[in-house]
C-alpha cells in the first residue's frame, strides 16, 4: 500500500509518499505520477459539474495489473492518492472511502498549525502514526 | 496471422487504397523518396464525371502476411502497385521488367493494377507508348507522374467499381463465397456448406465486404447501409471476429461522417470529407489544405446541406459520437476473442483512441489504452517494442496524460539501449529521454530552479536524470555528461542522501578529468540548447560584502573640489526628484571609493552543504565596467561548515564604475560562473562603486622605535604606525621621518599637519615643528625613492612640582602681578584647576618627582601624485607619536626678595634635579648653575 498527498496545480509535487514495503518506491513514485493524468481529467471533467455537490472521493483511478489506484481530491485541489494491491478483496469502496476521509482530516489538523507553510514536505509526527496505523489495518 | 501493427491508423484509413510503392534493382534512397513524395501528394482523386473521392494511401512498405487479411477489411489490401527503378541500358531493360513481374507476384492476389517507373532509359523502348510503363530521363525531369498517378488511380478505380457493382448485385440465389481470415480457413474444412447457418454467415460476411468495397468507393451512405446489414446478419450467427468488423466497419464511416478533419491528427496529410460532396468538391482537391479540426457538435450542424431528404437517411444509418465509441467497445471485446486477431483489436483501439482524443473523452480514451497495453502480441522484436511504446506515448500525450506520456516514452527510450539488443541505441534513448522532460515537469534550465526550494517529484526526475547522465555518457559526449550531471547536483542537492552526494560528486569528477564542465551553452544537433549550470550551491553564497581599503590607503577628496563638484549639478538646493533618485542611487552605490592599480578585497560568507570537505578553485570576481585583475584563490571547506568568511582580492587596472555581478568558482572540475542577480538569499550592501585614478603610495618608517601603545583614534582616523620617544622635560629631539614612495606613481605633493591629543597637559611652545620645504625640495617623490623629514620634538610642560606653588609666592605679601616674569623656560601665570586631578594631594605633598608624564600627537601627511591628484584625490597617513616625558628639574619654591630697585625685585626659585643626572640650567643672562643628581640648589 502506498499514501501520497500532492499537492495543488499547477506543479503537483508530492507532499507526502509513505508506502510499504520500501524497497520499490521508485515504482510507486511512478505510478502515483503517472496517475495524476487521471485525476487531472477527472477534475476537469467535474468542473462542469455542480461545485457545491461535488464528491471528493475520485474512486478508482485505474487498475494495473498487480495495484488499483483510488484517488481522492479536496476542495482546494490537494490530491490523494492511495495505492492498493490488486489481491486484497477485503478493501471495498466504502474502506477507501474513510480512509480518505481520514487522511483529509488528518491533513486538515497540519494545516492549521500555525509552523506549517502550505506547499511544504510534509513532517509531522501526528500524521505518520495515522499513516501508520491506516498500513497497519490494511495490510 | 498478421503480425505487425500499423499503428499509425486511423478510421479514415479504411476508405483508402493501399498503394505499395517500392523501387526494384538499385534506386538511390534520396531518389525514391523524392518520387515517393510526389507520388504520395496524389492522395485523393476526384473521380471523373462522379462526385466521388478516392483517398489513397501510400506505403513503401508492406508486409505480405497482411495483405492475406484483404478480404477481412479491405483497406488492408494492397490493390495498386507502382514500381520505380532505375535502368539506364536497354541492354537491361529485359531484366528489370522481369523483376517488375515478380514484384507484382508478391502481392499478385490482390492487386487491380500496377504501373513501373523507368527513370534514366532511353532510346527506342522509351518510346513505345505502353499503359503500364512510364519512361522518365531522369529524376529531374518527370513532370508527369502527377499526371500518371492520377490515370492510375483511375484505372483502380474502374476495377473497384466493377468488384462493387459485381458483389453488390450477386444477391442470394446464386452461391455466396465466404470470406474468411487466414486463420480461419481450416477451420471451415468440411462443414457443412447448405446449412442455413453457413449461409447466413457468407452473406453477412459479404455485405461487410460489399460495405468495405463501398466505403472506399466513397460511397459512404451505401456503406453505413451494408455495414448496418451486416452486423444484424453476423449478430444473428454469432461469428464475432466479423461482426466485430462490421462494426468497425460503421465506426469508421460514422468517423468519416462525424470529423472531416481526420482523426490521425496530421494537419495537412488528412483532408476534408464533408457530408455535403457537392458544396465541397471544388475545396477538396487543394492537396495538402490545411483543416481545422472542428468539434463535433459544430460539425453534425454544420453537414446539414440542402438535400435533406439524404440526410435524414445519413442521420439514420450513421453513428452518433456516443455510439461510435460504444461500438468500437464491442468491436475490440469481439476482437479480443480470438488470439490471432490481436494486431486487429490493437489497431481498433488505436483508432478509438484517437476518435475519442477529438471528442475530448480522455478518459474513456485512457481505458482503451490501458486495454491496448495488455494486448499481447507475439513476442515483439526490440525494435517493435520501442515502436509501441514511443506510440502508447504519443497517444497519451494526444489526450492530455502528458505524465502516462512521460512514462512510456522513458519506457521506450530504455528499450533503445535494452542490454538484449546488440547496438544500443544510446543516441535514440537520449532523444527520448529529452522529449519526457516536459512529462516530469522538469527543465534544463537551472534558473528555473532557483526561485525558492524546488518543487517536483524528485525521486522521478532524479531517476530521469541519472539516465540522462548515463545515456550521453554511452554516446560519447563528455561534455554533455558533465553538464547533467552538474544540473542534477546543483537542482536535486537538497533531495540526495550524503552517500548519493559522495557518488554523484565521484563520478562527476572522474568525468570532468576528461572533459571539464564549461560555462557554454550546449546546443543538441537537433538544436535543444542546454545552459550552462553554474554551481551556486557548492558552495552556498550568503553575503556579499565589499571592503574599503585601509585606513593609511583610502582615497579622499580636495574639500575645494568636492563642493564644485556636487552643488553645480542642480541650482535647487533641495529638490524632492532629486532626493528620490540620489536615494536610489545610494542604495546600490557604496560610499567609499576603490583606487586604481591597488589590491581591493570582497568578503564572501559561504558554507559547504556537502557531507565531506569541499575544495574551490580558482575562486574569483566577475565583474564589469572597469578592468580588473582578479586574483583567484583556492579553498577548502570543511564538510557541513558553518559560515566560512572568505575574502577575494583583485585589482583594479582602469578608472570608471565596477560593478560585483558574481563569482566564479571550479568545484569537482566544473567551471562555475555565480551571478549574484540569480542566487537567491544573498544578501549584499551594494556592489557598484567608483574607482578611482591611481595614488601613490607612502610609506614611512622613522628613527624612533615602535610603540606598542596605540593611540586612541580620533575622529575616525586610524594611525597606520606608532612610534615612542622618551624625554626629559624641557628636552628636545629630532625625530626624522623616512617618506618612502612604495606605489607606482610620483609623489607631487605633500601636507604635514600635527594634532596633540592629549591635552591633559599644559604645553608650552611648539611640541612639534619642522620645515616641510627641505622635504618638498625633494619632490617628486619618484616612485621607489626616499625622502626624509625632519621633526623636532620639545618636550616643555609644567616645572612646577605642585599647584600651589603659586600660593606661596602671594603668600609673601609682596604683589608680583603685573610684573613680566622673565623665566627662560617658562612663565607661571595662574594655578590650572584641571590640573589638580593629576597630582592627588597625598601623593603631592611634597611634590610627586618622579611622576611620568605622556604626550601623544598625531602626524598627519596628505600627500597625493599622479593621475589621482590630478582628480582632487589625496590619501591620508597618520604617524601617532607617544612621548613619555620624564621630570627634569623642578621649582620647588618660589618667592620674591625686593631688590635695590623698587623696579626690580629678585625672584628666588628652588630648583630640584629629580633626574640621575648633572644638569645645567642656565637663565637668560645668569650664570649657569650645576645640578648633581637629586640635588636641591637655590
Amino acid at each position: 500500500i502506498l499514501i501520497g498527498v500532492t499537492c495543488s496545480p499547477p506543479q503537483n509535487y508530492p507532499l507526502y509518499i509513505r508506502s510499504v514495503p520500501t524497497e520499490n518506491e521508485l515504482k510507486f513514485h511512478y505510478t502515483v505520477h503517472t496517475s495524476l493524468d487521471v485525476v487531472d481529467e477527472k477534475i476537469s471533467a467535474m468542473g462542469k459539474a455542480l461545485v457545491d455537490q461535488r464528491e471528493l472521493y475520485l474512486g478508482l483511478l485505474y487498475p494495473t495489473e498487480d495495484y488499483k489506484v483510488y484517488g481522492y481530491v479536496t476542495n482546494s485541489k490537494v490530491k490523494f492518492v492511495m495505492v492498493v494491491d490488486s489481491s486484497n478483496t477485503a478493501l471495498r469502496d466504502n474502506e477507501i472511502r474513510s480512509m480518505f476521509r481520514k487522511l483529509h482530516n488528518s491533513y486538515t489538523d497540519i494545516m492549521c498549525n500555525p509552523f506549517y507553510n502550505p506547499g511544504d514536505r510534509i513532517h509531522s509526527r501526528a500524521f505518520d502514526n495515522m499513516v501508520n496505523s491506516m498500513m497497519m489495518q490494511v495490510c | 496471422k498478421m503480425s505487425v501493427p500499423d499503428y499509425m491508423q486511423c478510421a479514415e484509413d479504411h476508405q483508402t487504397l493501399l498503394v505499395v510503392v517500392q523501387p526494384i534493382g538499385i534506386v538511390p534512397e534520396e531518389s525514391f523518396f523524392r518520387i515517393y513524395k510526389r507520388i504520395s501528394a496524389v492522395s485523393q482523386v476526384n473521380v471523373r464525371d462522379s462526385q466521388r473521392v478516392l483517398y489513397i494511401r501510400y506505403r513503401h512498405h508492406y508486409p505480405p502476411e497482411n495483405n492475406e487479411w484483404g478480404d477481412f477489411q479491405t483497406h488492408r489490401k494492397v490493390v495498386g502497385l507502382i514500381t520505380i527503378t532505375d535502368c539506364s541500358s536497354a541492354k537491361d531493360w529485359p531484366q528489370t521488367f522481369e523483376n517488375f513481374h515478380l514484384q507484382k507476384e508478391m502481392y499478385g492476389s490482390t492487386l487491380y493494377d500496377s504501373r513501373l517507373f523507368v527513370f534514366g532509359l532511353q532510346g527506342e523502348i522509351a518510346e513505345q507508348p505502353r499503359t503500364d510503363v512510364a519512361f522518365y530521363p531522369s529524376y529531374d525531369e518527370c513532370e508527369t507522374v502527377e499526371k500518371r498517378i492520377e490515370d492510375f488511380i483511375e484505372s483502380l478505380f474502374i476495377v473497384l467499381e466493377s468488384k462493387r457493382l459485381d458483389r453488390a448485385t450477386d444477391k442470394s440465389g446464386d452461391k455466396i463465397p465466404l470470406l474468411c481470415v487466414p486463420f480461419e480457413k481450416k477451420d471451415f474444412v468440411g462443414l457443412d456448406t447448405d446449412s442455413r447457418h453457413y449461409k447466413k454467415r457468407c452473406q453477412g460476411r459479404m455485405r461487410k465486404h460489399v460495405g468495405d468495397l463501398c466505403l472506399q468507393a466513397g460511397m459512404l451512405q451505401d456503406s453505413l447501409v451494408h455495414y448496418h446489414m451486416a452486423v444484424e446478419l453476423l449478430r444473428s450467427v454469432n461469428d464475432f471476429l466479423w461482426l466485430g468488423a462490421a462494426l468497425e466497419g460503421l465506426c469508421s464511416a460514422s468517423v468519416i461522417y462525424h470529423y472531416p478533419g481526420g482523426t490521425g491528427g496530421k494537419v495537412g496529410s488528412r483532408r476534408a470529407q464533408g457530408g455535403s460532396l457537392s458544396a465541397e468538391a471544388g475545396n477538396r482537391h487543394r492537396p495538402g489544405a490545411q483543416e481545422v479540426l472542428i468539434d463535433p457538435g459544430a460539425l453534425t450542424s454544420n453537414g446539414i446541406n440542402a438535400d435533406t431528404s439524404a440526410e435524414i437517411g445519413r442521420a439514420k444509418n450513421c453513428l452518433s459520437p456516443e455510439d461510435i465509441i460504444d461500438k468500437y467497445k464491442e468491436a475490440i471485446s469481439y476482437y479480443g476473442k480470438y488470439k490471432n486477431a490481436g494486431v486487429i483489436e490493437l489497431e481498433a483501439c488505436v483508432k478509438a483512441v484517437r476518435v475519442l482524443a477529438i471528442q475530448k473523452r480522455s478518459m474513456e480514451a485512457s481505458e482503451f489504452l490501458q486495454n491496448a497495453v495488455y494486448i499481447n502480441l507475439r513476442q515483439l522484436s526490440e525494435e517493435e517494442k520501442i515502436q509501441r511504446y514511443s506510440i502508447l506515448s504519443e497517444l497519451y500525450e494526444r489526450i492530455g496524460f502528458h505524465r502516462k506520456s512521460a512514462f512510456f516514452k522513458r519506457i521506450a527510450a530504455m528499450q533503445c539501449a535494452a542490454p538484449s539488443i546488440p547496438e544500443p541505441g544510446w543516441r535514440a534513448c537520449y532523444k527520448l529521454l529529452l522529449e519526457t522532460l516536459p512529462g516530469y515537469s522538469l527543465s534544463l534550465d537551472p534558473k528555473d530552479f532557483s526561485k525558492g526550494t524546488h518543487r517536483g517529484w524528485a525521486a522521478v526526475q532524479m531517476r530521469l536524470l541519472h539516465e540522462l547522465v548515463y545515456a550521453s555518457r554511452r554516446m560519447g559526449n563528455p561534455a554533455l555528461c558533465v553538464r547533467h550531471l552538474s544540473f542534477l547536483l546543483q537542482t536535486m542537492l537538497d533531495f540526495l542522501s550524503d552517500q548519493e552526494k559522495k557518488d554523484v560528486t565521484q563520478s562527476l569528477e572522474s568525468y570532468t578529468a576528461k572533459c571539464p564542465g564549461t560555462m557554454e551553452v550546449i546546443t543538441l544537433p537537433d538544436g535543444l540548447k542546454l545552459p550552462p549550470v553554474p554551481f551556486t550551491k557548492l558552495p552556498i553564497v550568503r553575503s556579499v560584502k565589499l571592503l574599503n581599503l585601509p585606513t593609511s590607503l583610502r582615497p579622499h577628496k580636495m574639500k575645494s573640489l568636492l563642493g564644485q563638484n556636487v552643488t553645480t549639478k542642480s541650482p535647487f538646493i533641495y529638490s524632492p526628484i532629486i532626493a528620490h533618485s540620489r536615494g536610489e542611487e545610494r542604495s546600490k552605490k557604496i560610499d567609499f571609493q576603490w583606487v586604481q592599480g591597488d589590491v581591493c578585497e570582497v568578503q564572501l560568507m559561504v558554507y559547504n552543504p556537502m557531507p565531506f570537505e569541499l575544495r574551490v578553485e580558482n575562486m574569483g570576481l566577475l565583474t564589469t565596467g572597469v578592468e580588473f585583475e582578479s586574483l583567484p584563490a583556492a579553498l577548502s571547506l570543511p564538510a557541513e561548515s558553518g559560515l566560512y568568511p572568505v575574502t577575494l582580492v583583485g585589482v583594479p587596472q582602469t578608472t570608471g564604475q565596477i560593478t560585483v555581478n558574481g563569482y566564479h568558482t571550479s568545484v569537482f572540475g566544473v567551471f562555475s560562473d555565480c551571478l549574484l542577480d540569480n542566487l537567491p538569499g544573498v544578501k549584499t550592501s551594494g556592489c557598484t562603486l567608483e574607482v578611482i585614478p591611481a595614488l601613490p603610495r607612502l610609506q614611512i618608517s622613522t628613527s624612533l622605535p615602535r610603540s606598542a601603545h596605540t593611540l586612541q583614534p580620533s575622529s575616525g582616523d586610524e594611525i597606520s604606525t606608532n612610534v615612542s620617544v622618551q624625554l626629559y622635560n624641557g628636552e628636545t629631539q629630532q625625530l626624522i621621518i623616512k617618506l618612502e614612495n612604495i606605489g607606482t606613481e610620483p609623489l607631487e605633493k605633500l601636507e604635514v599637519t600635527a594634532k596633540t591629543i592629549n591635552t591633559k597637559e599644559k604645553l608650552h611652545g611648539d611640541f612639534l615643528s619642522w620645515k616641510l620645504e627641505d622635504t618638498l625640495s625633494q619632490f617628486p617623490l619618484k616612485p621607489g625613492k626616499i625622502a626624509t623629514f625632519t621633526v623636532n620634538i620639545k618636550a616643555k610642560l609644567d616645572f612646577s612640582c605642585q599647584e600651589n606653588l603659586l600660593q606661596d609666592l602671594s603668600d609673601d605679601g609682596i604683589s608680583v602681578s603685573g610684573l613680566p616674569l622673565s623665566s627662560p623656560f617658562r612663565q607661571v601665570v595662574k594655578p590650572r584647576v584641571e590640573t589638580k586631578p593629576i597630582n592627588p594631594p597625598e601623593s603631592s605633598k611634597v611634590g610627586d618627582f618622579s611622576h611620568v608624564k605622556t604626550l601623544e600627537a598625531i602626524l598627519n601627511f596628505k600627500y597625493s601624485g599622479g593621475p589621482g591628484h590630478v582628480e582632487g584625490y589625496y590619501r591620508n597617513l597618520s604617524l601617532g607619536l607617544h612621548v613619555e616625558v620624564e621630570p627634569s628639574v623642578f621649582f620647588t619654591r618660589v618667592s620674591t626678595l625686593p631688590a635695590t630697585s623698587t623696579r626690580q625685585c629678585h625672584l628666588l626659585l628652588d630648583v630640584f634635579n629629580s633626574t640621575e643626572h648633572e644638569l645645567t640650567i642656565s637663565a637668560r643672562n645668569n650664570e649657569d648653575l650645576i645640578l648633581h643628581a637629586g640635588e636641591c640648589q637655590r
